[in-house]
């Protein structure tokens, strides 16, 4: 058998031993996933030398959250930066994301969205809560100044597309909201981006946000 | 027409049908539902497809389903990249009852089909062979036993479950789908993937 997707790689920041010990009991034996490591600081992670192909990091760590995600960015900037939070506040996730964070996510989320968040996450998406998502993706287009290219027109599957990535949704949750598979999606994505002449997934949200698309 | 990957384009859609034992899987039998789903994640395909109701789905009402779905596979895609494609029909299949002689024939077939499946060591030799084999023909037993109109009911079923693993397959050109349904549907629904021109295969070259 010859799967598709590759397993992506979880690194765990969390400054207290016990936190630790749980994360590796708990994300050991999930499927889709390896656990390479725990880390107690920047020093740890950076000696996870080994960070390559698609690593998420889920950051377990006390409040203020963005210095810690501005070092680990500068330090290693191909990681998926995953946060937990105690709570969901609009200020928070949009100052964790221009930090440099793929998303944040609630201590009451449940273990599968955990996984699927620390899956995306390793993708390079944004992962944020749905009820944020609009609000916070319109907060961090603002002040971007839009294109004012002409573009190639976007069929209407590409256009689905575009505008559920603009709702914030990862990649697993735009294919199973048009039954399409993963890698469909990340096709189309791909003609968007052509299309739209950007070079990021956050360049499109921002392009469908600044251009009206819903959300 | 849209454009798609070109690796995609050149990759074959691939499509795999797997058969389930719906409550049989709550025996004790090396098919289990662990197994099913070690054998699921381990074939890990882009496309999950399922034998439910697009309505089912939309409700998330997961409570009626047969346990190899609500106990096992839709918590797997739930939490990994599979992606669930229901391809069921609105009406569910009628139970295979009758009463008299044919009801009690229907009983001990059904007792049979059970030593059948119990006696596997595993998912392949409940998918080929003779355990197969005999499971259909007990299966066919059983439907016709039951009466017409659960014939009827069986072949629509067929049809509506095969068109639409051909619409995924057609939906998403390159992918890897396999198709999980009972047992006693794979063999009239493996004939129809083929002759639509897809490559076919089992769920173990997938």
């Amino acid at each position: 058998m010859t799967p598709a997707s590759t397993t992506i790689k979880v690194v765990v920041l969390a400054d207290a031993l016990l936190p630790r010990l749980a994360w590796e009991a708990l994300l050991a034996p999930q499927p889709g996933l390896e656990l390479w490591g725990t880390a107690a600081n920047l020093d740890d992670l950076r000696a996870l030398t080994l960070l390559k192909g698609q690593t998420a990091v889920l950051l377990d760590l006390k409040e203020p959250l963005q210095p810690h995600v501005a070092e680990i960015t500068n330090a290693l900037p191909d990681v998926g930066l995953l946060c937990l939070v105690d709570a969901y506040d609009l200020n928070q996730i949009v100052a964790l994301l221009q930090a440099g964070a793929a998303g944040s996510l609630s201590r009451d989320a449940t273990l599968p969205e955990l996984i699927r968040a620390l899956i995306a996450a390793s993708r390079g998406e944004i992962v944020l809560p749905p009820e944020l998502a609009a609000r916070a993706l319109t907060a961090l287009a603002r002040g971007e100044m839009p294109p004012q290219r002409s573009i190639e027109a976007l069929t209407d599957r590409e256009h689905e597309v575009l505008a559920l990535l603009a709702k914030g949704r990862t990649n697993k949750d735009i294919a199973q909201s048009l039954f399409l598979s993963v890698r469909t999606v990340e096709a189309h994505l791909h003609n968007i981006y052509s299309k739209l002449d950007v070079a990021s997934r956050t360049e499109a949200v921002l392009w469908a946000v600044q251009h009206g698309l819903d959300p | 027409m849209e454009r798609v990957d070109k690796n995609e384009v050149q990759n074959p859609t691939q499509i795999a049908v797997l058969g389930t034992l719906a409550e049989f899987h709550r025996d004790p039998l090396p098919y289990d539902l662990t197994a099913l789903v070690d054998l699921v994640a381990e074939i890990n395909p882009d496309l999950l497809c399922l034998d439910i109701s697009l309505a089912q789905w939309r409700q998330q009402d997961f409570s009626g389903l047969p346990p190899e779905y609500s106990e096992a596979l839709l918590p797997l895609a739930d939490q990994t990249d599979i992606v669930v494609v229901p391809i069921g029909g609105q009406s569910p299949m009628p139970k295979a009852t009758a009463v008299g002689w044919r009801g009690l024939v229907i009983g001990w077939a059904r007792q049979l089909l059970g030593w059948i499946w119990a006696s596997a060591p595993g998912p392949d030799a409940i998918n080929r062979g003779w355990r197969h084999d005999w499971g259909n023909a007990l299966y066919s037993l059983i439907r016709s036993l039951a009466g017409s109109e659960v014939n009827h009911a069986y072949h629509a079923h067929i049809d509506q479950v095969a068109q639409a693993a051909l619409k995924a397959a057609h939906n998403n050109p390159g992918s890897r789908i396999l198709v999980v349904t009972n047992i006693q549907y794979c063999h009239h629904i493996r004939p129809q993937l083929q002759q639509a021109g897809l490559t076919e295969t089992t769920y173990k070259n997938l």
